[in-house]
């Protein structure tokens, strides 16, 4: 223990040393970080207290239904979590140099665990905590609750409900380097990316969100009840539901529920972590012993050959064009954090767009139709900024510090950036056209969909007003994409770090995280700029009306503008930062 | 061609290079000698264009490296201290970036790349990823690409990290070769026995400042009249120019 309490004591003391030391510069970027913080977080407080204002005061669906989406969107930020975490973990476990550190000195096993778990956690998910005090801020704020609720739901609720999801995360990634030792390391991430997507199929099949809407919407607003019978039993034993229920029932003032529910996830967060601890002090070494087996073996058998982007072969392009782009191919498939990333996100998209294409969002209510268009819309852009976020932000970095070899090149650095950027922008704006497209199916054509009889099909031709939605949807999403690529491209230059290698780490750094708050205002802005076309629309096609093609022209003028003003700003700064010199 | 005018560079308050001023002509071989922090790589660094300096100016071979940085780039090499390669790549690969960023033709590559390898007998592993590499090896790699295009100047940053005896010795025939070819070499180091075989010129830095500037010829009329090492030449003075 006294170990464990040196070790984090010079990690703090290093962590301020760091933040706090380092000149005016860094002082002005802290300074400006705090403000894009703040400003997020005020942000983040207003959406939330706006949209439970809406739903609750406008839409009107009830507090039982809206405490149920607020449980899926749990379930996500749950998942969300738990991904990010095995990912980051399994660079903090098993590549940090400072492990290898570690492992030369006198420090238990279970104390380097311990340590760099806690490490991974607070380092994933510190931006995460901002935003989940906003949005409860924001939450509690339109129920007038007292003030012993935020710290009550912040410590007691939400802090180990994040760190339940770490835990499982870490005890995952152990479970697949155990089984690594006998099971191809491949295979293993083939088997936890299909039971990931398998368990947000089976959620969202099981708790049935249109059903729910529906059978409740039978009763409501004339019966306002508790629907719990409606609840599938699987559901009730995920944490996201226990602080549904928390939030319903304090929303109720039945408080006996809440203290049972609180104990039980805190009961269980102790019980996983303690179960880590056992897991992880026993294990990690040899874990860890494994991995370097994995990165030996990796590197005689992950050799993609490829006559095509050979060096030695003839190609249309100019020499300082071929060779870069060249490189930038070798580089990503030769790098397994890249391309393991890649295809891991990919699936995910490919299951999300062939679940959403299909979805036929029929809805009495014209306010409830544009509320579900929108989440699945900004959910599409979502996806792209994290495309952008993950392999945008750290092109210029990945450079490394090889990069004294570009810098001392008769090339210039911008033709170097816009390669770059030309290449993931292609990359995200077809994978962006792809999502866009997919999801807009449902608006676009006809659809074949269950009539009211068992077997019995209906067909349902989308209103023109629809069509003209989807059409505007697709031109922002792409531009929405050149957008965000540009504003990553832009900051990753500006935060360029060439020591760290890993880019799951460079994605998550300070200037990333700065770079995804300032990318979520645009999101917002967008969502306010969108929002009246997407309602007119609905009503549109409810009161089978014609719409005018003004209020198109007009959005997509104003969302092209804020578009090309985020996109020079963000070359400019891109450009001009690597200019300075190269240390 | 080397020239540096009135060279200085300041990070805030501190002057780490102040005011130099030196010229190498073709086919001389330059010794770039001091203590540490001295402001040698500060010097190389924006003699290779990885910081602009504060001010002065830079000419190689007829171009100012801050005026014209493509067209004094493609007439150098350069070899640094540390010389940190794309982990991904082999080492061939990138040889045949290095010739690509040069704009160098398919053909003149494949010519060169192969010339180099046999120059620095680099043959048994260049295809290996170079994240495989030793210190070494990556050295030699690096001196490989800063010859891959025929450079008319090559500057080299501490040139003997991490070589083993035979690789510094094929290291020193090659530059040697280089020198007399009529190529101007700048190298900064801290091995004086190789400044004693190697060079025709020596310039001494410390604090920033030149304090010493002189063919080897000179150099070693003081080293007379010291104890016959030029060890105690350049202790001495490091020592007189920290007196002043």
């Amino acid at each position: 223990m006294r170990m464990f309490l040196h070790i984090l004591y010079f990690k703090n003391k290093m962590f301020w040393k760091f933040s706090v030391e380092k000149g005016f510069g860094v002082f002005a970027k802290g300074i400006g970080s705090a403000i894009v913080f703040g400003l997020f977080a005020v942000g983040a407080f207003y959406l939330s207290h706006y949209v439970t204002a809406y739903l609750l005061g406008g839409v009107k669906i009830g507090l039982f239904l809206f405490h149920r989406f607020l449980g899926m969107l749990l379930f996500v930020f749950f998942i969300t979590i738990n991904l990010g975490n095995i990912v980051v973990s399994f660079s903090t476990l098993y590549r940090s140099p400072e492990v290898e550190f570690l492992l030369t000195h006198p420090v238990t096993y279970q104390n380097i665990f311990v340590i760099k778990f806690l490490d991974n956690f607070f380092y994933s998910s510190g931006t995460l905590f901002l935003v989940g005090f906003s949005v409860l801020l924001g939450y509690g704020t339109y129920f007038h609750y007292p003030w012993y609720f935020y710290p009550f739901m912040m410590f007691g609720i939400l802090v180990p409900f994040m760190f339940l999801a770490g835990c499982i995360a870490v005890l995952v990634l152990l479970g697949v380097m155990i089984l690594a030792e006998k099971i191809n390391f491949r295979l293993l991430i083939g088997i936890i990316v299909a039971f990931y997507l398998m368990q947000v199929f089976l959620y969202f099949k099981v708790s049935g969100p249109v059903h729910l809407v529906r059978e409740v919407m039978k009763y409501y607003p004339y019966v306002d009840l508790y629907f719990g019978t409606l609840d599938p039993l699987a559901i009730k034993l995920l944490p996201n539901f226990w602080i549904s229920e928390i939030l319903y029932f304090f929303s109720i003032k039945n408080y006996f529920p809440v203290y049972g529910y609180t104990a039980l996830l805190l009961l269980s967060t102790l019980g996983v972590f303690i179960l880590l601890l056992l897991v992880g002090g026993m294990n990690f070494f040899r874990t860890w012993l494994t991995s370097l087996t994995i990165k030996a073996m990796g590197m005689k058998r992950v050799e993609l050959r490829s006559n095509f982007f050979a060096f030695g072969r003839k190609s249309i392009f100019s020499s300082q064009i071929e060779v870069l782009l060249k490189k930038e191919f070798w580089q990503f498939v030769r790098e397994p954090s890249q391309w393991i990333h890649f295809t891991v996100m990919m699936v995910l998209i490919t299951a999300f767009l062939s679940s959403v294409s299909t979805l036929n969002i029929k809805l009495e209510s014209p306010e409830l139709m544009s509320v579900v268009y929108l989440v699945i819309f900004i959910f599409n852009i979502f996806l792209i900024n994290s495309l952008a976020l993950r392999f945008g932000f750290p092109m210029m970095s990945l450079e490394g510090k090889a990069m004294w070899s570009m810098r001392s090149a008769p090339i210039k650095l911008s033709n170097v950036y816009w390669i770059k950027f030309s290449l993931t922008t292609l990359l995200i704006l077809l994978l962006g056209g792809v999502i866009a497209f997919f999801s807009n199916i449902p608006n676009l054509y006809t659809q074949r969909v269950q009539g009211i009889l068992p077997g019995q099909f209906e067909f349902v031709t989308p209103h023109l007003a629809l069509k003209k939605l989807a059409l505007t949807s697709i031109i922002i999403t792409a531009l929405s994409a050149v957008t965000l690529v540009s504003m990553n491209f832009g900051l990753g230059a500006l935060y360029l770090n060439t020591s760290e290698k890993n880019p799951i780490r460079i994605a998550s750094s300070q200037g990333a995280t700065i770079t995804f708050l300032l990318s979520t205002v645009y999101l917002v802005l967008l969502l306010a700029m969108y929002f009246f076309p997407v309602i007119t629309m609905h009503t549109a096609s409810i009161n089978n009306s014609v719409v005018s093609n003004r209020i198109f022209w007009f959005v997509l003028g104003l969302i092209a503008g804020l578009s090309g003003l985020i996109i020079a700003v963000s070359h400019s700064i891109g450009i001009a930062s690597l200019r300075k010199d190269f240390l | 061609m080397i020239e540096l005018k009135n060279l200085t560079k300041k990070f805030g308050s501190y002057t780490a290079v102040d005011n130099v001023s030196l010229t190498i002509p073709a086919g001389e071989f330059f010794g770039f000698l001091g203590p540490n922090g001295a402001g040698k790589t500060t010097t190389i660094k924006m003699m290779t264009g990885l910081f602009t300096p504060t001010s002065g100016s830079i000419i190689i071979n007829g171009f100012d490296i801050v005026k014209n940085p493509l067209e004094a780039k493609s007439t150098f090499g350069y070899i640094p201290d540390h010389p940190y390669l794309y982990d991904k790549l082999s080492g061939r690969e990138y040889l045949f970036y290095i010739g690509g960023l040069f704009q160098m033709g398919k053909n003149e590559i494949q010519e060169n790349v192969e010339r180099v390898i046999d120059l620095l007998e680099l043959a048994s592993w260049i295809d290996k990823k170079t994240e495989d590499y030793s210190q070494g090896m990556r050295q030699r790699v690096t001196f490989a690409a800063a010859f891959v295009h025929h450079p008319k100047t090559i500057i080299i940053d501490e040139p003997m990290v991490g070589l083993d005896p035979r690789s510094a010795r094929i290291v020193k025939d090659t530059l040697k070769q280089k020198s007399r070819e009529g190529v101007s070499i700048f190298m900064s180091t801290h091995i004086l026995e190789m400044v004693e075989e190697l060079c025709d010129r020596i310039g001494i830095i410390n604090k920033g400042k030149m304090i010493f500037l002189d063919t080897k010829e000179n150099l070693f009329s003081h080293k007379s009249q010291s104890n016959g090492r030029l060890e105690s030449v350049f202790l001495e003075l490091i020592k007189e120019a920290d007196a002043e």
